[in-house]
């Protein structure tokens, strides 16, 4: 039986939920270049002060500051993505995606004000 | 032309087809079984069923009581003993379904629900919600996935019986995606093709149901008996015909007139109180409410509607909790469909044809009088509906009478081979094949919509002498014209659905014309059957007979006739309604 | 007076065709006219060459699906009123070769459906009634049964399409759905199937399955559910030996 076979070449172009898609996907790599960031900072905090006050520069750099900007808005897309897709990926219960979604939303931007406050109430603290 | 060899080939992949193989499989597993399909099974219409599957459960019923109301609802034209063996295997046929994963649904206390249905005089209708025809047919599909022995052919239009010395030898197929065909050759043949609703306008049906069983054994000299009965669903969508289940009756939905009047009192259905309650009102017989729509159209009495003609079926007094668990499907249906939302507006419904209670003549073994070839569901008179058939007899009855069709089909299989016909199929190829090379004739679509504002008109609800006679001359003109050729735009050979058409139109000719002939023949009223022209009385010393159409070659078909089977119902006056106790629905 | 909408539609015969190409046709239309609709009108007056599939016309057979201006619908409750004035574009759904117009091969579909042993497996079975069965444990599996095959999905889902042997979204769901049946006892045989690279593994939850799919069945949460017991089962597959 002689078929037809449509080519995939550009596939994700065809259709805005794809573009989406491999935007959350392309999301990874900013997170993972985040990551990889703090954990250099983390390893200069264990080489005393001053190394870690040249992290703390470098963070400041143009260039740094133009990736942290990009970066943002991904990771936050992300973490949008994260809690949108959890339902899917539960076991059986009765509780409404909805209320799943909503309340790891919820939990996270909590948890990050918290941390906000942390920060700034300690650095407050640190201050000369 | 490829030749392939089986034990047994089923005809249709639906409900009655599968469980007829799953049965042929179950006899003998060294059987080879050949289903055939001109869809995939999944696609068969079965799965457009909504209400459900009757058989007796509760302690409060019998199958006396199922006898009863079964030979009732047919207006006494059932064959009593094949009514007997159908009530008693009704029960452990739905169980065998549950067994195989069907969800029915149920009661808090994990056992099987079940309802009420027109015409039953106690619950006893099981359902998967408001789809258990999609439910039973998926569980008996994936059910029959198990069992290597059936070998599906799908999309595979089956185009001629081929017969040989007064016995079936096997089935010609065309495969549809190649147009090439293919001779099964086996020892014997199941036929479960469905009905041929499609022969009208208006309708619930498929596209699919276009009679092609009914016309391949027909053709074959089998006869197609009580063709005159055509059910009406009193409850579908004007315009499209999309079924609204009797299930939203079954839960208490009512119908009301313009006026919003339950019109049903005044047609020997009332009274009014108590509502819901067994046999009345709007848990009548399909006929008798179809009828009623009729005379309220008659009267003006009906609501215009852009489609056409309607009545209100009201759900809203159900509660959004119930339509929402029992009657979702109806509930989508209405929006998409209508742009009705159930829980807040009635939706607007009048009669379309549903079910054809005729088919090719079986006994109670589903043997046919061709050796060989057997058939069930839909496209047989096994003799249970009669006149008119009670909602979800017809679900179980795919199920009992599948399974009798299959056993008996894998044991006649163990007779011997017979001659080399393949002669015969080549044949049969050769005329199919002359149908692409059409250069003059009426498109498709023109026939194939003749023939149906024939049937509409003529051989509806209502029928009279003359608008049978009209029916009767327009379809003889119609099939001279089909037999002449229908131009076809598409000529290949590859997935041409056109030429396939046109096929399907000749079957549904021949099965139109056993219908009109068959109900200008009968001459009083009974059941789906009613005249407007001096015979609208039931006349059980004329005509308590099948009427049996044969295949007369180009001529119209020959009528004749054949006792009905009495045993212990002797024929009543067929009433509903009436007083009685308020029903608890479960 | 009604109005008139343009159809284009991707046409392909295997005969007489290397490649598909549009065709465009006029079709005079009504307010209730569905997208199936509009094609029997072409084939049954403009150009009986036309080829599609349809049985049912209310969404539960699931023959008529095809890429509606890009988005895999059901064309029997898709309305032409909600495309006016067009172009409307009709495709074959994508990710399945073509046999001809809007008619796809679905071959590869029905071998994985067999593939997942969607049959209650039970051997103990209760002599002469049915099983007992709560509502709340048909609930557990109940909307994984509603699945009509309309392959809407496998057209959604870029995996599949970009890997054939993906077993895809459908055929999981039903093997969930008979995994969470209460009267079900074969979940052991399934596994082979679930733990496979192309059994939920070829999953990247893209999720656009379960957005497609005309009848709520959620294939994608069916998938992912199973990656946990995945996971479990190859933990604990010592413990089994």
């Amino acid at each position: 039986m002689k078929t037809y076979r449509r080519p995939m070449a550009g596939w994700w172009k065809r259709n805005p939920y794809y573009l989406w898609y491999m935007l959350r996907e392309a999301s990874c790599v900013f997170i993972t270049v985040y990551a990889l960031i703090l954990l250099w900072g983390l390893m200069r905090l264990t080489q005393g002060e001053w190394r870690f006050e040249d992290w703390l520069e470098s963070l400041a750099t143009p260039k740094s500051i133009a990736f942290h900007a990009a970066a943002l808005p991904f990771v936050l897309y992300h973490a949008w993505t994260w809690f949108k897709v959890m339902p899917k990926t539960l076991p059986y219960s009765r509780t409404p995606a909805g209320v799943i979604v909503a309340s790891g939303i919820t939990a996270s931007v909590l948890c990050s004000a918290a941390l906000f406050v942390a920060v700034w109430w300690f650095g407050l603290w640190s201050l000369p | 032309m490829q030749v392939i060899q089986a034990d047994v080939v089923v005809v249709g992949g639906g409900g009655a087809g599968l469980r007829a193989a799953i049965a042929a499989a179950d006899v003998d597993p060294k059987l080879s079984i050949a289903l055939v399909s001109k869809v995939v099974p999944m696609r068969s219409h079965t799965v457009a069923a909504e209400g459900g599957a009757a058989g007796v459960t509760r302690a409060d019923d019998s199958l006396e009581h199922h006898f009863h109301d079964t030979v009732a609802g047919g207006d006494w034209l059932c064959d009593q003993d094949v009514v007997d063996y159908f009530v008693a295997h009704c029960h452990e046929e739905l169980v065998q379904l549950e067994h195989w994963g069907c969800p029915w649904s149920r009661k808090s206390d994990g056992n099987v629900n079940v309802r009420f249905f027109g015409g039953m005089t106690v619950q006893r209708t099981w359902f998967a919600a408001d789809r258990s025809g999609f439910h039973i047919l998926h569980t008996l599909f994936q059910t029959s996935l198990r069992y290597e022995s059936i070998r599906r052919f799908d999309e595979y239009f089956c185009a001629e019986l081929i017969v040989d010395e007064g016995r079936v030898r096997g089935v010609l197929a065309i495969c549809i995606a190649t147009g090439e065909f293919v001779f099964i050759e086996a020892k014997s043949v199941v036929l479960a093709t469905g009905g041929a609703g499609r022969v009208f306008r208006q309708n619930t049906n498929a596209g699919t149901v276009t009679g092609d069983g009914m016309g391949l054994a027909y053709r074959a000299g089998v006869p197609l008996r009580d063709m005159e009965f055509v059910q009406w669903h009193p409850t579908c969508l004007p315009g499209t015909g999309i079924l609204m289940t009797e299930a939203c009756r079954g839960e208490g939905a009512i119908l009301v007139n313009k006026d919003g009047y339950r019109y049903l009192q005044d047609y020997g259905l009332g009274p009014l109180d108590p509502w819901p309650r067994a046999k009345a009102m709007e848990l009548g017989p399909r006929d008798r409410l179809s009828q009623a729509f009729w005379h309220e159209q008659q009267k003006g009495r009906t609501i215009a509607t852009a489609q056409g003609p309607a009545v209100h079926l009201d759900l809203r007094h159900l509660g959004a909790k119930k339509i929402r668990e029992r009657l979702p499907l109806i509930a989508e249906a209405a929006k998409t469909f209508a742009g009705v939302d159930a829980v807040k507006e009635p939706i607007p419904v009048c009669p379309a044809v549903h079910y054809t209670m005729g088919g090719i003549l079986t006994n109670v073994r589903c043997e046919t009088p061709l050796p060989g070839l057997y058939a069930a569901g839909e496209c047989a008179s096994v003799g249970i509906h009669g006149a008119n058939r009670l909602g979800s007899n017809s679900l179980v009855e795919i199920v009992v009478f599948g399974k009798v069709a299959g056993e008996q089909a894998a044991r006649f299989s163990a007779s011997g081979k017979g001659p080399d016909v393949t002669g015969k199929a080549r044949a049969a190829s050769e005329r199919c094949l002359a149908m692409l090379n059409v250069s003059a004739g009426d498109r498709l679509a023109t026939i194939r919509d003749a023939m149906r504002d024939a049937m509409e008109s003529g051989v509806g609800i209502y029928r009279t002498g003359e608008t049978m006679k009209t029916a009767c001359d327009a379809l003889a003109g119609l099939a001279a014209r089909w037999r002449h050729g229908v131009r076809l735009d598409d000529r290949s050979r590859a997935f041409n659905t056109e030429w396939l058409g046109a096929i399907e139109l000749g079957f549904m000719l021949d099965v139109a014309q056993a219908m009109a002939h068959s109900a200008l023949n009968r001459r009083e009223s009974r059941g789906a059957h009613m005249r407007l022209d001096g015979f609208g009385k039931r006349d059980d010393d004329g005509y308590l007979k099948h009427t049996l159409a044969t295949h007369a070659g180009g001529h119209s078909p020959k009528i004749s006739y054949q006792p009905v089977t009495i045993t212990r119902s002797k024929p009543e006056a067929r009433v509903y309604g009436g007083a009685g106790k308020q029903a608890v629905l479960t | 007076m009604s109005r008139t909408i343009a159809i284009e539609v991707l046409r392909y015969g295997p005969e007489t065709d290397a490649a598909p190409r549009w065709q465009r046709y006029d079709v005079p239309f009504t307010d209730e006219m569905s997208v199936l609709e509009g094609l029997q009108y072409i084939k049954d007056h403009l150009d009986g060459s036309l080829t599609f599939r349809w049985s049912c016309r209310m969404a539960i057979c699931g023959s008529c699906g095809a890429l509606v201006n890009g988005t895999p619908k059901l064309s029997c409750e898709t309305f032409l009123r909600d495309y006016f004035p067009g172009p409307l574009r009709i495709e074959a759904l994508s990710h399945f070769p073509i046999v001809r117009d809007l008619a796809i091969d679905q071959g590869d579909f029905l071998k994985k459906l067999e593939a997942v042993k969607p049959y209650l497996i039970n051997p103990d079975v209760p002599a002469g009634n049915t099983f007992v069965q709560t509502p709340e444990e048909m609930d557990r599996y109940y909307q994984y049964s509603q699945c009509i095959n309309c392959l809407l999905c496998y057209a959604a889902c870029p995996q599949y399409g970009l890997n054939e042997k993906f077993t895809g979204p459908a055929a999981l769901a039903l093997l969930h759905r008979y995994n969470a049946d209460s009267r079900d006892a074969g979940k052991a045989q399934r596994m082979e199937v679930v733990n496979a690279e192309d059994g939920v593994w070829g999953c990247t939850l893209v999720g656009y399955c379960s957005e497609v799919c005309p009848k709520g069945v959620d294939p994608a949460r069916a998938v992912n559910q199973n990656k946990i017991e995945s996971t479990k089962d190859y933990f604990l597959r010592f413990l089994k030996k």
